[in-house]
């Protein structure tokens, strides 16, 4: 094939790459000046009708598909005139962030009511993507004052509250009481990790399992659990904005992890999730989250006790952090949408109702007047979880603010605990990896 | 075909003949405003069949593709309505990054393994199913079978296999008193793991190819090998493989393309992407997965797009001129 390069060629091609610069000028984001996030002005609500219909998005967190069901049966049965459309945006909290995120740059599909966890609404809030609730709380007369103050106190920012806890949990200490009682061990979790580690050969001994302990799977939510080894030490993955996770303290408590593993040779590192490990009886202890809780009773087929998060030679309480998820109304959808949104969480939060997802999931009940004692009745462990709520600390910011922190935690925890990298160089590089995520991405869009 | 359609316009299609040169001269408007007229309505036809898809390819194809160049030139945060003005930052950032490395050896490693992986056993099998034994037809649908299937239903039976926990695997090794590798957790691990999978469910489509390659060939001119001594891997070495280059061309390029561009399987198995980020995951990560840089991501993007398309130009430049086509 020939062409000329003519005139009317450079022409034709000229336009072409005009028309296509301008068409993808036309798509995407503004890019005018300031990006910092703005204060956020209240919205008026007054005299605004809620919507016929929302879309109320969710990941289904501890397998609660049937109970929201029941629960939006019931509001559709208080309020006729609102129809909740419950849809299935993805199987964990990344996926649900991921098509939430998509919809917003694409501006279109919003939902009214989203699952949000712990790690993604803050960036919800950097982009703008959420309104706070504060109008709409004092509109229908959410009672704040009700909630758990640790669990809703996670989503106040700026003097603003963002979103309302929904499936919130802590990792718990899970154990085999078979296997414990068969190395004639108390029945009880143990009090600090030194504690665990002068069990863990007799429980490898007596029960016959793979490990005496089986690390949480780090593809999963590695930086979560860890920060319970960390604070036990002293250590943290950060303070404040500051990162930490190449302390002394810090590489100590890692390097305890790695010895259990290597040196020691009692714990294992799960591939994908260790409350199946642990069910299956692969290992005699883990921990996860309480949203496992059910799941562990009903596939377990062995006596399963509970117990705190074990502390470490330096903090022995306020070494487990909370979790979970929390539900948040987008901005990008009309305010008639997003006051029909703030009824059904208004009714989804109620003590009934939270205290039926928590017997359906093993998740904590947000409200401190539900009524637990049915559900504490058929399944006494939610209270071990209930009570750790008082001992739980607020999660790193490392850890729940940064951008993709937890996946470069989880990068570096492989490196410690699965190829038995340097603990010490392994932290260095991830203290200057997170570094340069809060410089680039979190510190420009943070107010003065 | 008509002559007047192949014809340039403006030229008689008519050698001029030397008496008849005034009236061919004279005929020459008229022979173009006759062909201008069909050439304009072939053109018209022309643009009713391809129109469609020219617009459909450009709207779905190009026009992402210029926007994504232009998402490149941005500080943008997947998900906010602002963005920076940044120029070529993405680019600098990641070919100044630890990660650049890391990224592009395990392009190169897995596309490598991949591509040599399935062309080299798709070869081998190939060979057989050609020989004329019982079962071939069989064994032909079931070498083609897994590469049909999906990627994601691949994945998941496969992390059950390789699971060191539960795993068929790891069944297998613990009753020979052996512990299972950690194919998951372990990033080497997991880019063998993932390679393994890949070529497993693509040498069935090497295989088949090769095959129609191999039953193509020219059997008088093997048979006359034969007669003149040749051994099988002396006829194979010196005249099935050179005369098969023509295929061999064609699936280099394809399953090259096909590599760079492997997703579902390292989504499935590896959703961290630890020891598996290859260009295009590692641009889903960044913009899709925990990080939301969707800027940064498009100049991966489009560093992929610049890889590909010199890949195939130094193919189609140097490699295709060792090509026997007859």
């Amino acid at each position: 094939m020939t062409f000329t390069l003519d005139r009317r060629f450079f022409l034709t091609l000229a336009g072409a790459g005009t028309g296509a610069a301008a068409l993808a000028a036309c798509g995407g984001p503004s890019t005018a000046p300031g990006t910092a996030a703005t204060a956020a002005a209240d919205i008026d609500f007054s005299g605004v009708k809620p919507a016929a219909s929302i879309d109320f998005w969710s990941n289904h967190p501890g397998k609660s598909q049937e109970v929201e069901k029941s629960i939006i049966e019931k509001f559709h049965a208080k309020f006729p005139e609102i129809k909740v459309n419950l849809v299935t945006a993805g199987a964990n909290y990344e996926e649900i962030a991921q098509k939430f995120q998509t919809a917003q740059a694409a501006k279109s599909g919003l939902p009214s009511l989203v699952v949000l966890s712990d790690v993604w609404w803050f960036r919800y809030y950097l982009n703008e993507s959420i309104i706070p609730i504060d109008p709409l709380v004092r509109q229908l007369d959410i009672k704040l004052d009700d909630f758990r103050t640790s669990l809703v106190d996670d989503y106040k920012y700026d003097g603003k509250q963002w979103a309302l806890p929904y499936g919130r949990s802590t990792p718990l200490f899970y154990y085999n009481k078979d296997h414990f009682a068969a190395a004639g061990l108390p029945d009880r979790a143990p009090a600090t990790w030194q504690e665990f580690a002068g069990w863990a050969p007799k429980l490898k001994a007596a029960s016959g399992a793979q490990y005496a302990f089986m690390h949480p799977a780090l593809a999963g939510y590695a930086g979560w659990t860890l920060q319970n080894n960390l604070w036990g030490e002293g250590g943290s993955w950060s303070k404040g904005w500051d990162i930490t996770c190449d302390s002394a303290e810090s590489v100590a408590a890692l390097q305890a992890a790695q010895d259990s593993v290597y040196k020691d040779g009692w714990a294992g590192v799960s591939s994908k999730e260790s409350a199946d490990d642990f069910a299956a009886g692969l290992a005699s202890a883990t921990l996860s989250s309480t949203g496992s809780l059910i799941g562990i009773l009903k596939s377990a087929k062995f006596n399963v006790g509970v117990g705190f998060l074990p502390g470490g030679s330096k903090e022995q309480t306020g070494v487990c952090p909370t979790g979970g998820a929390g539900l948040g109304i987008p901005s990008g959808v009309t305010k008639e949408e997003q006051l029909a949104a703030a009824m059904f969480l208004q009714f989804m939060t109620e003590p009934e109702n939270t205290a039926a997802f928590s017997a359906a999931t093993g998740y904590m009940p947000t409200r401190v007047s539900a009524d637990m004692t049915a559900v504490l009745a058929k399944t006494p462990q939610i209270k071990t979880a209930m009570d750790q709520l008082a001992v739980t600390r607020v999660q790193d910011n490392a850890r729940a603010f940064l951008p993709g922190a937890d996946q470069e935690m989880a990068k570096a925890a492989a490196k410690i605990l699965t190829q038995q990298g340097d603990v010490k160089a392994t932290m260095t590089e991830l203290k200057a990896t997170l570094e340069g995520i809060y410089t680039k991405d979190v510190k420009p869009k943070l107010k003065a | 075909m008509t002559p007047q359609l192949t014809a340039k316009p403006g030229r008689s299609a008519e050698p001029a003949a030397t008496g008849r040169a005034q009236h061919a001269a004279g005929a020459a408007p008229q022979n173009r405003k006759r062909w201008s007229s069909r050439s304009r309505r072939d053109f018209v036809v022309f643009l009713a069949l391809a129109l469609p898809n020219l617009i459909l390819i450009a709207v779905f194809t190009y026009l992402p593709l210029i926007n994504n160049i232009y998402y490149s030139t941005l500080n943008w945060t997947l998900g906010s309505a602002s963005a920076a003005v940044v120029g070529l930052e993405n680019y600098v950032t990641f070919f100044t990054s630890a990660d650049a490395g890391k990224v592009l050896g395990t392009t190169a490693i897995f596309t490598a393994a991949t591509v040599g992986g399935s062309m080299v056993l798709g070869l081998l099998i190939a060979l057989a199913l050609n020989s004329k034994v019982r079962g071939t037809t069989f064994a032909r649908s079931a070498v083609f079978a897994p590469y049909v299937l999906s990627g994601v239903g691949v994945g998941l039976v496969w992390l059950f296999i390789f699971d060191p926990g539960y795993g068929v695997l790891a069944w297998i090794l613990r009753s020979f008193g052996q512990q299972s590798p950690q194919w998951i957790n372990d990033p080497q691990l997991s880019l063998v793991m993932v390679i393994i999978v890949y070529v497993w469910k693509n040498l069935g489509y090497c295989a088949v190819v090769f095959l129609a390659g191999l039953q193509s060939l020219p059997q008088d001119v093997l048979e006359a090998a034969s007669l003149d001594g040749a051994g099988g891997f002396r006829r194979f070495a010196s005249m099935s493989l050179p005369l098969l280059s023509p295929t061999t061309f064609f699936l280099l390029i394809t399953t090259m393309l096909s590599s760079l561009q492997a997703f579902d399987l390292i989504r499935i198995m590896t959703p961290l992407g630890t020891g598996t980020s290859t260009l295009i995951y590692e641009a889903y990560l960044q913009a899709f997965g925990a990080y939301n840089r969707a800027g940064y991501s498009a100049a991966i993007s489009v560093i992929l797009f610049a890889i590909l398309l010199v890949i195939t130009a130094l193919q189609l430049r140097f490699i295709e001129k060792k090509v026997h086509y007859s």
